[in-house]
């Protein structure tokens, strides 16, 4: 799928940019909104108060839990366990779930549960933030909704449920996979090169973040440089004009085989995601394959409730902590921060209040990139290079598994593998 | 059919070709699977150019949950979000679908269509023989289908798949399909919409439509009639900033415009929507959407006139703009 947003933000008023932008990406849009915020956070030199950082977070990070709940109970289980008489779960394959009756029928009730509670985490989103997905109040200067009692005290319940949730049923339940099929913490390891721009922006100026961020190339962290970032079309549906450089779709280009452009750091491939910021931010010591992902990722998910705990506690009730200035000041600025599946950047420059160019680096770009100019492939294609499929019953099972682990956004960065295809396999063999 | 019956015609066809015992079989095992589910409605749900946003926002519905909505609701054989089923086994499942429950089954579309280069730009299954694009899988199913049902904006009519300058040339449903189709339009959807409009199909049938194909029973009236704010727009007090409690209309509010019932049904276990958290309703319902309501925060008589998208005046004599419903459902 190709739907061309740079080219749609081009021309439109840059103040749009946080709404427009949701748009990319439906299960994290709250990613793009914050992203595009600090962007004119910037253009105009908001000054951002504390409680606005504060509401920002929570309603950021409800989307995260959202996100993560969904992805572990709606799309990951399937993989690891047999799922009930059900339509939805018609041709499902089971050739290698390995749970006992009591434990598969169980897990497979948290279903259930997980329904209930990922809708709490969007609710307490749209208490400040007017809706989901898509949300209205967290836009530049600021955010539009005032911190009431009557709300924090909806948000501190709906938190707890959700906390209880992931304490009773999410972590048991990832432990009890990974004890399961442990051979997974070896199967789809990539190269341990990690990329993160840090998660939850504190500051006046969003300059502070929470969990830091980095480049982690096998034991060295460094700061990220955003000029050392590369956009790769060789293997992509694009095509680039020698003379103005703009990059257009090519759908037919020879030798291309996704939407998904490459990305590069210094040259290089790198992964994003949970597991990068666990492991930087020292909560998380292993390796780096499709059980290691899914770990840290219900790890985060419970560092996160405590998180959003901590900052219900800290906001003090009163008036929208909102300060938009009214005139823009730079006609460039770059944006960047960890969204749910890894890095996110925006950069845009303008003329006047217009968007004259508008790009976007997904996180899905970094951890599906296809094969760069020389030859290397990105983390997802290299997890799954080499891996041994024992038998033919198990060829979209561990692919699969593998995939997922990833937590693919097959939106923001198009359909890169569609599980509708064969693509899996050709790249396998 | 009776166990006597079935042994009956075993025994008739025991030395005839194997192939007509089977033949004979089959009609009567599918009537058997589709017996326990007679009342459920069976559904293929086809994700185009789109953000998957409809389908989160589906999995916020409340009353019934998400869960609920599969077991007493709906048969969905085919949804790429939801179904366990992957690969080969995949595509089977919507063909086997759309040729047991042919005529039968409703089609629900998230997402754009692509149309440029016949439809090359979304692609939903690729194998050996053949791509299957989005367009084609339209075409396919949506004539054969009960029920068309477009969820969300792009679905209904492109909407931000398909804004200026639309280079994969996107429409909505409607556009490619010579039939009725039911829109249920949003940006997202509101749960309650679609789930809605799914019950009105199960328990009585085709709503109403208004004149966009979309059920009147939601979007028979604008954002502006019930909004909680009226009286200050009444009074002409407009808010100086977001963030305030007075009318949003001076900050781009696209409510007089709008047909939706937003104000009263809100959002997310119908807690918030857009003007109660101080910010423009940014009309996603809308045919024009996302064009027709640019620049978001610049009040209505001054949008998309002050400003020139894409280096071209967007149209904003759509349908949506001279559209002003006048029967009042609630």
């Amino acid at each position: 799928m190709f739907r061309g947003f740079e080219y749609i933000m081009r021309g439109r008023n840059v103040a749009d940019a946080v709404y427009m932008t949701q748009r990319i990406c439906g299960i994290c849009s709250t990613a793009h909104g914050a992203v595009a915020s600090y962007l004119l956070d910037e253009l105009y030199d908001n000054d951002i108060e504390e409680n606005a950082q504060y509401l920002r977070n929570i309603m950021f990070a409800a989307d995260f839990l959202q996100n993560h709940i969904r992805h572990f109970y709606f799309f990951g289980l399937p993989d690891f366990v047999i799922m009930p008489e059900n339509l939805l779960f018609l041709n499902q394959n089971c050739f290698d779930c390995r749970l006992d009756a009591s434990d598969n029928r169980r897990l497979s009730s948290h279903y259930i549960e997980a329904v209930k509670v990922a809708q709490k985490c969007h609710q307490i989103l749209a208490l400040f933030g007017g809706k989901a997905p898509h949300q209205h109040s967290f836009v530049h200067g600021g955010v539009t909704v005032a911190p009431t009692a009557d709300l924090i005290n909806q948000a501190q319940f709906l938190m707890e449920d959700i906390q209880e949730f992931v304490k009773r049923y999410m972590l048991p339940d990832t432990e009890l996979l990974s004890h399961c099929y442990d051979d997974y913490f070896h199967i789809g390891e990539t190269p341990g090169c990690f990329l993160s721009f840090g998660l939850f922006h504190f500051g006046k100026k969003n300059e502070q973040v929470l969990w830091k961020g980095g480049v982690l190339d096998r034991g060295s962290l460094t700061q990220p440089r955003l000029d050392l970032i590369q956009k790769d079309i060789s293997k992509s549906w694009f095509e680039r004009d020698k003379e103005t450089g703009d990059v257009s779709p090519a759908p037919y280009k020879p030798g291309a085989y996704t939407w998904v452009k490459a990305v590069l750091y210094n040259g290089k491939h790198y992964e994003g995601g949970p597991l990068a910021r666990m492991i930087m931010n020292g909560y998380y010591k292993g390796g780096t394959s499709t059980m290691d992902r899914i770990v840290s990722r219900s790890l985060e998910t419970f560092l996160i409730t405590e998180l959003v705990k901590d900052w219900l506690n800290c906001l003090k009730p009163g008036a929208a902590p909102l300060k938009q200035k009214e005139q823009i000041v730079k006609n460039q600025a770059i944006s960047v921060t960890d969204a749910m599946r890894g890095p996110l950047l925006h950069s845009a420059s303008i003329k006047d209040d217009q968007v004259r160019k508008y790009d976007i680096i997904t996180p899905t770009a970094w951890n599906f990139s296809p094969k760069d100019l020389a030859g290397y492939r990105g983390p997802a294609e290299t997890a799954l290079i080499g891996t041994e499929i024992p038998s033919p019953e198990l060829k979209y099972v561990i692919p699969g598994r593998i995939i997922r682990s990833f937590d693919p956004c097959l939106s923001c960065a198009t359909h890169l593998l569609d599980y509708d295809t064969n693509n899996v396999e050709h790249i396998i063999y | 059919m009776e166990k006597s019956d079935f042994l009956q015609l075993c025994r008739e066809y025991h030395s005839i070709d194997d192939y007509a015992l089977s033949a004979r079989i089959l009609p009567t095992v599918r009537e058997y699977i589709k017996q326990p589910n007679t009342s459920k409605m069976p559904v293929i749900w086809l994700e185009t150019s789109d953000s998957g946003d409809n389908n989160i926002a589906f999995m916020n519905t409340t009353y019934p949950y998400l869960n609920q909505v599969f077991s007493d609701m709906i048969n969905l054989f085919y949804s790429n979000t939801f179904m366990a089923a992957q690969g080969r086994d995949a595509l089977a499942l919507l063909e086997e679908t759309a040729t047991v429950y042919d005529g039968e089954f409703t089609l629900v579309v998230e997402g754009a269509i692509p149309t440029k280069d016949n439809g090359i730009y979304n692609i939903i299954a690729r194998t050996k023989y053949y791509n299957l694009t989005a367009l084609d899988a339209v075409t396919w199913l949506g004539t054969s289908a009960k029920y068309v049902v477009a969820i969300g904006t792009c679905a209904s009519f492109g909407g931000v798949s398909a804004a200026a300058p639309n280079i994969t040339q996107s429409v909505g449903v409607g556009k490619v399909l010579k039939r009725e189709v039911i829109n249920v339009s949003g940006c997202p959807v509101n749960p309650d919409w679609f789930v809605g409009t799914l019950a009105h199909l199960i328990m009585y049938g085709r709503p109403d439509l208004d004149e966009l194909g979309r059920p009147k029973l939601f979007y028979g009236s604008t954002v502006h009639q019930h909004c909680q704010r009226r009286s200050y727009f009444d009074k002409k007090d407009f808010a100086e900033r977001l963030g305030e409690i007075e009318c949003m209309f001076s900050q781009g509010c696209m409510g007089p415009r709008t047909g939706s019932d937003c104000p009263y049904r809100q959002w997310i276990n119908h807690v918030n929507w857009p003007v109660k958290a101080n910010t423009p309703c940014i009309g996603c319902t809308n045919d024009n959407f996302p064009d027709g309501s640019a620049p978001f925060f610049t009040p209505l008589p001054q949008k998309n006139q002050s400003k020139q998208v894409n280096n071209e005046q967007l149209s904003t004599t759509g349908k949506g703009e001279s559209y002003e419903p006048t029967e009042n459902s609630v």
